[in-house]
């Protein structure tokens, strides 16, 4: 047995790429057989990538591109007429750039409707403009008394395919039906180049190379302009989810592959003992971590992809454009692989080095490694976690004008940064807090701090979940919670406003002072017979009318600004609202059920002509004129909460202080049980009729949705993650079970171990995810001049509790549940 | 010069009042073409002394020189090459890799020092030729009997230039029948130059040696040769085969 053709000094003495193949080419087998014990982190990462796929192919499909009208060029220039300048910057570009393609649009009122059509003078064969034109049937116009329509105007015309067509004066032969297949709503009828006499837009599609889009004038885009003005895009957005994603699913890996590694142990001994150096060991685990990306991220793209065929006819015709079978968004999905393989293989690093430090006999003995007794320091993350306040800080002074996007970015990536580094340390600090508590939760501590490979990941991953729920959940509330810029629901589903032509401000309303006037006195009864009639339809319990006066309400301070109507509190608005005259203080000018209203300072009473006269000037008190300072407020909660409902309204006794015009500007129905959709239909059809228009419960999310929703997904995130991982933790521990076990300890200890366990992690994963994100939203808001380290004052506290309470004890009584089964094998185990 | 030689080697494991002296003050030599074996109850630092002749641990104190070659303070990465050229382990429960077939298990020591997959292969298909396993080397662990796979380990243990057979109870999980082929092939390899050097329970496999090494708390209390029978100083034993 000697080896005559490579001696033993020509060889690597690492074994070179001999050595790294064949360790690799074991770790696929190793993957290929027990794939099973990785489907977790493998179905986390085939999800991932699928929804990206899907999701992301169907939100930037949705929208028109706002690259379409490029057609194949890279320069678009629109002109509003075809003047004598636009001939010549267009003759000048064709000699400069050679080929340009210039598409005539004259927009052709359809008789008898508001929509429109274009006359469009086009080159079918144009160089550039080809994409924006097919033909469904017949042929292109090749004569001056020719066109092509697309098939609504053929519907609207009622034309087809040989018939004739007379249009702006001229007859023409319809000779084939088009369309735009990048914008089917896109509805024009194609004539010749020179066909169209009066253009209202001329679009110039050319090739400019590199030459800068300010040195051939404002008119001129180009795709990465468009980029440029469209940041936050759904592409953007979906890489950021996709990394925030494969974040998480990193860090569940590390426990993953942690104790897949702990399985394999006794087969890397062995790898040892025949030769093997560090570096191969490491390669074993890190080429497992590598493969489950690059398997987990090709399926969930093959499903994705599957599911995207599926799926877009459905959008096509949903989004009014056809999309191509690989009409994409390429790069965010190949980001979306890469990033999956990259978290599976940077998950499976900590893993692979902690192999190593397990010496070969331990390691074939299937002994794992003791715990080191690690006191790893908290300053790396308290560091990162200024860094971010700071950096979110800088975001907040930034005023929310979209400079601060990337110090938003960084600071967050800071914060996840702080979050999980902190997460190790924590846990010895809950080791520490539990010493006296009894002996299951202090098993369950001492062994989450001492096993932090695995613990320490789960803590991270269960934080950062509840992190991105709290902030949500903060920012909506603090956002919601505000009194000025009230932001809550518009009205209820049982409540109903119907306007006059005027609006919910009236004729005078804020800015709208001088113009005065309103419906005729005649109309008006007719507007209010109307509504009394849709009141009526409706059954109405409460039928109040709302009267406005040119005042409303400006807080001189910097920060958000009162929004919201101001009616009049007429006595038939306080009786609807069970309001007695004697509740009210005589002299107070405002109303309002918003809490804390009473309390805001520099607010003031604005009318007549304040706008007209220049609006506020930044004098405080303002001037008596058009101005009422400090006016006097009076909280009463009975008031309607919607934010289009009156919440806030101006008393009768500062009418009369002011001497302010009163006009009606709607009313306010109420019912006892929430309003169809027929009946809201019929209401919409009866207020038109008279052009009154109604205002019903808006679909956007309440600010309660939002919370609530935000809560849940938090919740769930967090203890989906403890669900997969809390196995894998205490698997690691299931040599102390055992033993246990063998010295008499009950079901019910084994089931209080992994219920503290679960417990415990969700509890620490709560309390650090939301102290990061108060962290988070006081450094933004203390230097946002919009919101302030006031908004947090406004604080979720059933939101908060759900997470830092029900969701730790949910963990536990589910932990408690699922250990009743004891670990298969234990008995014959233990004996081992 | 002896393949193997260790010289007053001491293994401490622990610290303080946990400190146990797992040998102490070993000296032995195997020649290349002899067979040691190592006989003594459970706990008496066979393993240990086997685990340190293989560079597998590192002896408090003493000299370990494989083919001349101090071993002791030797890095990490010369040792493992040192094991993948020269030093050849058997296990008791043979610790053949999954997911590897029988071939690529014997291959894998040649391949971990550089050597193409097409020759290592070669090699490998050799050396299970010699052992009669040539229709088993596309089989699976999980698809070979006991004493097959302990024949692949052996394979695989002395694969390439290999001088140092290491063997911890090499028959402790066969039959008598398999236990005593897995002896032979041992002895074999020690007829083609191959030092050998095994630990046992079994004395009966053990007269298959050249030197019997006897082993007790740590020390080298007696050293004998066959045929003479060393069934009276095991009387103590009372340990199971599997303690070892």
């Amino acid at each position: 047995m000697t080896l005559d053709s490579v001696s033993f000094a020509r060889r690597p003495s690492d074994g070179g790429v001999p050595a790294r193949r064949a360790v690799t080419r074991w770790a696929w087998r190793l993957l290929r057989r027990e794939w099973r014990q990785q489907s977790l982190v493998l179905a986390l990462i085939a999800i991932a990538v699928a929804v990206t796929t899907v999701g992301v192919g169907v939100s930037t499909n949705t929208p028109l591109s706002p690259y379409v009208g490029f057609g194949s060029a890279t320069d678009l220039a629109t002109f509003s007429n075809y003047g004598a300048s636009t001939t010549a910057k267009i003759a000048s570009w064709h000699q400069r750039y050679g080929a340009t393609d210039v598409i005539e649009n004259q927009s052709v009122t359809i008789p008898g409707s508001v929509a429109t059509f274009d006359l469009r003078s086009q080159n079918p064969e144009g160089p550039y403009g080809r994409p924006l034109l097919s033909l469904v049937t017949g042929h292109f116009p090749t004569r001056a008394n020719e066109t092509a329509v697309t098939s609504g105007v053929a519907s609207d015309f009622n034309v087809k395919v040989g018939s004739s067509w007379r249009e702006l004066g001229v007859t023409r032969k319809v000779v084939g039906i088009v369309e735009n297949p990048k914008n089917l709503l896109d509805e024009f009828a194609l004539v010749l180049p020179g066909q169209v006499k009066v253009a209202n837009e001329v679009t110039v599609l050319f090739d400019a190379g590199r030459v800068g889009k300010t040195s051939l004038g404002s008119n001129v885009i180009t795709p990465a302009s468009v980029a440029q003005s469209n940041v936050l895009n759904p592409q953007t957005i979906s890489i950021v989810l996709v990394t925030m994603a494969m974040l998480l699913i990193g860090l569940v890996a590390i426990a993953g592959f942690t104790v897949l590694a702990q399985r394999r142990l006794r087969s890397i001994g062995m790898l040892g003992a025949l030769g093997a150096t560090d570096e191969h060991i490491k390669l074993v685990v890190r080429a497992n971590g590598f493969f489950v990306g690059l398997v987990g991220a090709l399926s969930g793209f093959v499903v994705g992809f599957a599911a995207w065929l599926a799926y877009r006819p459905t959008l096509e015709s949903s989004a009014h454009h056809v999309i191509g079978l690989f009409q994409l968004p390429w790069i965010v999905i190949i980001v979306a692989v890469v990033l999956a393989v990259a978290a599976a293989f940077f998950a499976s690093t900590r893993p692979a080095r902690a192999m190593t430090r397990i010496s070969v006999v331990s390691a074939l003995a299937g002994r794992p490694a003791p715990p080191k007794q690690l006191r790893r320091s908290a300053v790396p993350g308290i560091i990162f976690a200024v860094a971010a306040f700071f950096l979110l800080g800088a975001a907040g002074a930034s005023g929310g004008n979209g400079s601060g996007v990337g110090e938003v970015a960084l600071g967050f990536v800071a914060l996840t940064v702080a979050v999980v580094l902190l997460s190790p340390f924590l846990l010895t600090v809950l080791d520490r807090l539990s010493r006296r508590a009894p002996l299951a939760i202090r098993m369950a501590t001492r062994d989450l701090a001492r096993y932090r490979a695995r613990s320490g990941s789960a803590l991270g991953a269960i934080s950062v979940g509840v992190l991105i729920a709290m902030v949500v959940i903060i920012a909506s509330a603090a956002r919601f919670g505000n009194v000025l810029d009230y932001a809550g629901p518009n009205v209820s589903s049982t409540q109903l406003l119907i306007y006059t032509p005027n609006g919910p401000y009236g004729p005078g309303g804020p800015g709208n002072a001088s113009k005065g006037g309103g419906a005729s006195s005649e109309s008006m009864t007719t507007m209010a017979r109307d509504a009394h009639d849709i009141a009526a339809a409706l059954g109405s319990n409460k039928f109040v009318k709302l009267e406005t006066t040119s005042a409303t309400l400006q807080h001189a301070a910097p920060g958000r600004s009162y929004s919201g109507p101001l009616y009049v509190a007429t006595p038939q608005l306080l009786e609807a609202f069970g309001i007695s005259e004697s509740s009210i203080k005589p002299t107070t000018e405002i109303l309002s059920m918003r809490p804390g209203f009473a309390g805001i300072t520099k607010m003031q009473i604005v009318y007549g002509n304040y706008f007209a006269n220049g609006g506020p000037n930044g004098a405080w008190p303002c001037p008596t004129s058009d101005c009422l300072a400090n006016p006097s407020m009076q909280e009463i909660s009975a008031l309607p909460a919607g934010t289009s409902a009156p919440n806030t309204v101006i008393t009768e006794y500062a009418v009369h202080r002011l001497r302010l015009a009163r006009a009606t500007s709607g009313w306010f129905v109420e019912t006892t049980k929430p309003l169809s959709a027929a009946q809201l239909t019929g209401a919409r059809a009866t207020a038109a009729a008279d052009g009154l228009s109604i205002e019903s419960k808006s679909t956007i999310p309440t600010s309660a949705t939002i919370i609530d929703w935000a809560t849940l997904v938090g919740i769930m995130l967090a203890l989906g993650v403890l669900a997969m991982t809390i196995g894998l933790i205490r698997s690691e521990t299931a040599g102390d079970l055992r033993i246990l076990a063998a010295t008499g300890a009950s079901s019910r200890t084994r089931r209080s171990l992994t219920a503290a366990t679960a417990g415990a992690l969700a509890l620490v994963g709560a309390v650090v995810g939301t102290a990061a994100a108060y962290l988070a939203m006081i450094g933004f808001s203390r230097t946002n001049a919009l919101d302030g380290l006031s908004s947090l004052a406004s604080v979720p506290m059933a939101n908060l509790m759900a997470i830092l309470i029900a969701m730790p004890a949910v963990a536990a009584i589910v932990g408690w549940l699922a250990a009743w089964r004891e670990p298969k094998g234990m008995s014959g185990l233990v004996i081992q | 010069m002896s393949m193997l030689e260790l010289r007053n080697v001491s293994k401490v494991y622990g610290g303080g009042t946990t400190e146990v002296d797992a040998i102490s003050d070993i000296d032995l030599a195997v020649d290349r073409g002899s067979l040691v074996a190592i006989m003594g109850p459970s706990g008496s630092g066979k393993s240990t002394l086997l685990t340190i002749a293989g560079t597998l641990e590192q002896p408090t104190t003493g000299d370990v020189m494989i083919n001349g070659s101090n071993v002791v303070g030797m890095s990490r990465n010369d040792k493992a090459r040192l094991r993948r050229r020269t030093i050849g382990y058997v296990f008791q429960d043979f610790n053949l890799l999954a997911g590897l077939t029988a071939v690529e298990n014997v291959s894998l020591p040649l391949e971990l020092d550089g050597i193409s997959m097409r020759k290592a292969r070669a090699q490998g298909m050799s050396a299970l030729e010699e052992l009669g396993l040539v229709d088993r080397a596309e089989s699976y662990p999980d698809q070979l009997s006991g004493g097959e796979r302990q024949r692949v380990a052996i394979a695989r243990a002395v694969v390439g230039e290999r001088s140092l057979l290491l063997a911890d109870e090499p028959s402790g999980a066969l039959d008598s029948v398999n236990g005593e082929a897995v002896m032979r092939m041992i002895l074999s390899a020690c007829h083609g130059g191959v030092a050998a050097l095994v630990v046992t329970h079994d004395a009966k496999l053990a007269s298959w040696a050249d030197r019997v090494v006897f082993l007790r708390d740590g020390k080298a209390v007696d050293e004998t040769l066959p045929p003479q029978q060393p069934e009276d100083l095991l009387s103590n034993d009372t340990s199971s085969p599997s303690e070892s």
